[in-house]
């Protein structure tokens, strides 16, 4: 800081009115009445995501190509950006701004492009090894039970895995067709998660039956059921059980398996959820006419949206309001089915309105084979007799998948009935994040309510309206000709271009506005930041008009 | 250390005695930033007379000739001489003027100099009023305006001096505007300038959040919108005066979202915006005509 | 060299040799030839200087601003309206402390428009803070633009010399022309303490607070008192470079003198004239001539007028509402330390000859003590 010069007499001046000193002694800070300060938001985005993927984040690492570090920031939340990018339904697109503006950013093709450089580049996964004392069984090898493992390995525990089939992957591997998850991407990212650290499997050992919960306590420090649904619901008909009926995930089993399937000419699908669809879309890859049958319309359908658009591209049929009421079957054959119509009624618990019949009115359809795929259970063999069940789930009573027995933590689909990979996934950390604590007797972290910001927070002038980037994909006569994946992921342009849209809501990303707008040079810019210096800031507050995404807050002096 | 949009070197000093906002002052830190340090200053009577500091002190890491109101493009012209003289051909004389300076009381020398292609910039930094001496109306003053000289009962009628086409009219070899909103277009423009032999004008919007009734936060949120509504198109004039280049990819506003935040516009009414709204686009078709005129000269070598 | 050239040429001559590197002027009559030569002069490369040709005298003594505050020697030359109008820079200069130097042709100012020669131009800018030369010949004239770099870049204070439209600037009259490489030993190469530069960088000029102003111009008047032997010293310096000397003062047969005739630019030569015809018939006058205007050379002036019995003050010039100038200077130099009669004429204005008859009607009322205003007399005006 310059030193204010005072002269004590004329022959220490410059006789022209020369400047001899600067300006810097001159605090003009205490003209502030009010202070900018930097208060990074959490992005809606993040908000949005049940595992609270670091979007913004990782986004911002991709604009600054800092791949690593991007599939790092993802990593920390997620351990299979790679399957999460192909079949996430994405909610953080919901939550996107820059919906609000032209279009929300394309976030899982980001995630999937960050997941397949993380398959690519094996040495990006850093081995950890095991450093605690502490031993966990994981039952189950699907999404829950591979992030629950992954997170406890990364911290040092080391893991038993049980998994009743021969092949890791649970839901992954046998539920969803390889158009979308190819199962060389499941095999990579199992065999990541599998070699990150002090991880052990047991395959084809199922829990409850070769093995009880029992012996695992005694041999375990803490278990965790992440046994997911793979049996699909019955439909609860005359004649279902029979020839031409088959459970739609045993259909989807096959199919993932290479095993040649033949469902006939005319094929229907029961249900409305992702696995119809992808019954559906894998049925009419042999060649079926396939007819998707559900009880209500299609806007109550569960499915993402994508997989319905996908599946009419495809030339699947959609037959709404109706439901299987009887099987017709004709020589040992399955001939045709009666159907129920249906209309909507009240609201049910979930909020959708209920379907009810529509009193004598039925219609027939031609079918060779009939899909169920209006739900799935789980096989809790064994399971119930040590932590409490209920509707066939396993009853939690925490955040972390806590159950009525101490050590035994549950998590995924075998908690909440069918979701979604992300949910298991974010169940899966919490119960390792829980565990961890519960291991070292930590405090339980304060939760704070997250400041967001909309819209109204974002400069728009900073902006231009563009369209969403969309991945290549291939075309529908080449898809339906095989189980190639279709979506072909974003070239390396497409990544840069769509990460260019992210606002970065609430978080800096040193677009330098602030630094670069104020008239006082109050802004010091740093290596990975800014500071005011309240020194020479006159709270004119330009940086907070111009910061682009709302990460300076303001508040009155002397408050 | 990560890119910087703007050069990260700063040739102005904290502790300046501008006002919360003040445009001239951005106006002045990119500038320099454009100039870098071989560059020395003349300043008439304006707002930066005062806003470098009180003797002996200034918020410049370049020398400064400050002189007197009407004198800035003269002062200049001799400085620029006597530097050349005493053997130092490589500084760049900066004359910096506010709009009193430039469009009124200093024209004459701005001619002058200009007329006779004087080796040096001239930067009139305009805030539209003679702010320093609190607000009273120049010729750069827009119509509609309110000034302590152009009460509400009797707001400013004229038009804002057309300085651009004056300048134009001198054959010099580069004229351009821009604005604070634009730092990365007006660091170009300057840097484009200084490597030019002869006059370059360069005309810069900053608001004066104090003179304008406008909340401080809000002057660089202007600067941008009188781009943006076309009422301060972003221009170079070269080719001494025949080559028109105007700025267009930009979304356009309403003139209205540009005056209707600023106090010394608040007793306009809806109508009376319109017709100042109409004027802007007249004005605007001029300047794009002039474009494509000068698309179609024949025999300049482009 | 010896060459019979005009006096306007005689300021081209004098600044041909000063090594000035930055030239700026607007034409005016009777001002013009001092600029048209020093045109052919730069563009012959007799000079090497850059010729700013400015839009308006304003311009051209701003230039001379800029030009000087760059650290180079710097001229101009003008005539009364075109000095009135660089008033207020002149200040400037002043306060800059920039040791420009500017010829002034003595013209009337208007209305009605006048080209003829009084004082009233450079006389109404005395407190500018601007030294003031008068001179007489061509020859002093270009002597004088030597010396006053020299005075000028010695006190960090501009200089102006003034000569008589016409009567001087029109006049043509035997030279010994300086030659630039023996100036040199006289004048060196100047170099500036503090300029503009951008690698020493200062702000020159900026908001000074009454705590500061006060003491700036106490300096300023400081340089001037300073200024009184500078001009001095520079002028014997000079002499003994070039062997010729002006004095500040020129006191002529004033020695046993009972009447003194106090005089300045051409009139002193006339004057003159009229002393030898005045003392060959025995009558005991004298007459001196006040060079040094700014800042006034109060002792040599009592020296002189102190041991006179009657001054008579020749003014072609008017403080309206008062007296002459140089009455007024005159009168405040000796207040106090004597009480010698002063008496004021006023002749010449508007470039009315001022011829001998007139300075003797003057010497003779002096002399005689004829009842006569003690302060103002108009000496040939048409009442």
């Amino acid at each position: 800081m310059g030193e204010k010069i005072t002269f004590k007499s004329y022959k220490e001046m410059p006789i022209n009115a020369m400047s001899i000193a600067d300006m810097t002694w001159n605090l003009t800070g205490s003209w502030r009445n009010i202070r900018p300060y930097y208060d990074f938001k959490m992005s809606p985005c993040r908000l949005g995501c049940p595992a609270m993927e670091d979007i913004q984040r990782y986004i911002f690492l991709v604009t600054e190509k800092r791949y690593e570090e991007a599939w790092g920031a993802i990593i920390e939340n997620n351990p299979m950006p790679a399957v999460t990018g192909r079949v996430c339904f994405h909610p953080c697109m919901d939550k996107c701004t820059r919906k609000d503006f032209d279009q929300a950013i394309n976030i899982p093709a980001i995630e999937r492009s960050l997941g397949d450089m993380g398959l690519e580049n094996r040495d990006w996964m850093k081995k950890v090894d095991a450093s605690k004392k502490e031993k966990v069984a994981v039952v189950g090898s699907g999404p829950a039970g591979l992030s629950c493992a992954f997170y406890l390995a990364r911290m040092g525990y080391q893991v038993a895995m049980f998994e009743s089939e021969k092949a890791l992957g649970g839901i992954l591997r046998w539920g969803i067709p390889e158009y979308r998850l190819p199962n060389d991407v499941v095999d990579r990212v199992i065999s990541q998660i599998l070699g990150s650290g002090p991880i052990t499997v047991r395959a084809e050992t199922t829990v409850g039956r070769d093995i009880g919960l029992d012996e695992l306590e005694k041999e375990y420090d803490a278990i965790f059921l992440g046994l997911g649904l793979m049996k699909s619901r019955s439909l609860g008909i005359e004649g279902e059980k029979g020839k031409g009926i088959e459970p739609g995930l045993e259909f989807l089993k096959k199919v993932n398996s290479g095993e040649t399937v033949s469902p006939g000419k005319r094929a229907v699908v029961v249900g409305g959820g992702n696995t119809a669809m992808d019954v559906a879309r894998c049925a009419r890859r042999t060649g079926s006419d396939v007819t998707v049958v559900y009880r209500r319309t299609m806007n109550e359908m569960p499915a993402i949206k994508d997989e319905i658009e996908e599946a009419e591209k495809e030339g699947v049929h959609f037959h709404f309001l109706a439901a299987p009421k009887e099987v017709v079957r004709s020589g040992g054959k399955l001939a045709k089915v009666v159907f129920q119509e249906m209309e909507l009624g009240e609201p049910d618990e979930s909020g959708r309105r209920r379907p009810v019949p529509v009193e004598g009115r039925t219609f027939e359809l031609e079918v060779d084979t009939l899909f169920t795929a209006i739900g799935e259970q789980a096989d809790l063999t064994g399971i119930e007799k040590k932590v409490e069940c209920e509707w066939n789930m396993i009853k939690t009573t925490g955040e972390a998948g806590e159950t009525s027995s101490a050590r035994i933590f549950a998590g995924g689909d075998v908690v909440t009935g069918a979701a979604s990979v992300v949910d298991a996934v974010a169940a899966g950390r919490k119960a390792a994040g829980k565990l961890d604590r519960i291991f070292t007797s930590a405090d339980e972290p304060a939760v704070e309510e997250p400041k967001t910001v909309g819209i109204e927070e974002i400069n728009t002038a900073y902006f231009h309206q563009t369209k969403r980037t969309l991945v290549p994909r291939i075309p529908v006569e080449e898809a339906l000709k095989g189980y190639l994946e279709i979506n072909s992921g974003f070239l390396p342009e497409q990544l840069e271009a769509e990460a260019d849209r992210c606002f970065s809501c609430g978080v800096c990303n040193f677009c330098d506005n602030c630094w670069m707008y104020c008239p006082d040079v109050a802004i010091v810019r740093l290596e990975d930041s800014y500071e005011v210096n309240y020194d020479f800031c006159k709270g004119c507050l330009v940086c907070v008009v111009e910061c682009p995404r709302g990460c300076i807050s303001t508040r009155e002096e002397g408050k | 250390m990560r890119p910087a949009k703007i050069p990260t070197e700063e040739l102005m000093t904290s502790g300046h005695l501008a006002c919360q906002g003040c445009g001239a002052t951005q106006a002045m830190r990119f500038a320099l930033k454009a100039m870098g340090p071989k560059t020395a200053l003349v300043i008439p009577a304006c707002c930066w007379s005062v806003i470098d500091g009180p003797f002996p002190h200034t918020s410049l890491k370049v020398p400064i000739c400050h002189t007197l109101f009407e004198a800035a493009a003269s002062t200049a012209s001799g400085l620029k001489a006597g530097l050349e003289m005493r053997g130092d051909t490589e500084t760049v004389v900066m004359a910096w003027a506010g709009d009193g300076g430039t469009f009124d009381i200093g024209i004459q020398a701005l001619s002058g100099a200009a007329e006779r292609n004087e080796d040096i910039m001239y930067c009139c930094y305009d805030n539209e009023a003679y702010m320093n001496t609190g607000i009273q109306r120049s010729s750069a003053t827009p119509v509609g305006a309110w000034t302590t000289t152009t009460p509400v009962a009797h707001y400013k009628k004229r038009p804002k001096k057309k300085i651009i086409d004056i300048m134009a009219a001198h054959s010099i070899p580069y004229i351009a505007t821009a604005s604070v909103a634009y730092p990365q277009d007006l660091i170009e423009k300057f840097r484009r300038a200084r490597e030019i032999k002869g006059t370059r004008f360069m005309h810069v919007l900053a608001p004066c959040p104090t003179g304008w009734k406008l909340a401080p936060e809000l002057s660089v949120a202007m600067a941008r919108l009188a781009v943006t509504s076309r009422v301060f198109p972003l221009i170079e004039v070269t080719d001494n005066g025949s080559t028109w280049k105007v700025w267009k990819d930009f979304e356009q506003t309403p003139v209205a979202d540009y005056m209707k935040p600023q106090g010394r516009f608040r007793h306009l009414t809806d109508k009376e915006i319109d017709s100042i709204e109409e004027e802007v686009d007249r004005n605007w078709q001029i300047m794009l005509s002039r474009e494509r005129l000068s698309a179609d000269l024949p025999g300049l070598e482009r | 060299m010896r060459k019979v050239i005009m006096g306007n040429h005689a300021v081209s001559y004098g600044v041909r040799a000063c090594d000035v590197k930055v030239l700026s002027a607007y034409p005016i009559t009777p001002q013009t030839q001092v600029v048209e030569l020093l045109s052919e002069m730069c563009a012959s490369g007799e000079i090497d200087a850059k010729f700013i040709k400015v839009e308006s005298e304003h311009s051209a003594m701003t230039a001379c601003v800029g030009a000087s505050a760059a650290g180079v020697r710097a001229f101009t030359a003008t005539s009364a309206q075109g000095l009135l109008l660089m008033h207020e820079v002149l200040h400037w200069a002043v306060g800059a402390r920039l040791p420009i130097v500017l010829a002034n042709i003595n013209r009337a100012v208007g209305p009605p428009w006048s080209i003829w020669t009084d004082q009233n131009d450079s006389l109404s800018q005395r407190d500018v803070g601007w030294l003031q030369i008068y001179c007489e010949s061509n020859q002093e004239t270009q002597d004088t633009i030597v010396q006053a770099f020299k005075i000028a870049e010695t006190v960090k204070l501009p200089v102006m010399l003034v000569l008589d439209a016409f009567f001087l600037s029109h006049t043509f009259e035997i030279v010994d022309i300086l030659e630039a490489k023996d100036v040199r030993k006289f004048l060196p190469p100047y170099v500036a303490e503090t300029k503009i530069d951008v690698d020493d960088p200062h702000s020159f000029g900026n908001l000074g607070s009454p705590s500061e102003y006060f003491e700036l111009r106490y300096m300023i008047q400081k340089a001037m008192e300073e200024a009184r032997d500078v001009v001095k010293d520079v002028d014997i310096e000079f002499k003994e470079h070039f062997g010729r000397g002006y004095g500040v003062v020129h006191p002529y047969r004033c020695d046993g003198a009972d009447v003194i005739l106090v005089t300045s630019g051409t009139v002193a030569s006339t004057t003159r004239a009229v002393i030898d015809e005045m003392r060959d018939e025995g009558i005991k006058i004298g007459s001196l001539k006040i060079r040094l205007f700014r800042p006034f050379p109060v002792e040599e002036v009592y020296e002189v007028l102190s041991k006179a019995k009657k001054v008579a003050v020749i003014d072609r010039n008017i403080s309206f509402g008062h007296h002459g100038i140089f009455f007024q200077e005159i009168k405040s130099a000796l207040y106090g330390r004597t009480d010698v009669p002063i008496f004021g004429y006023i002749t010449g204005l508007g470039g009315r000859d001022v011829t001998p008859k007139v300075i003797r009607e003057i010497a003779d009322r002096a002399v005689s003590d004829e009842k006569q205003e003690r302060d103002i007399n108009w000496i040939g005006v048409k009442v």
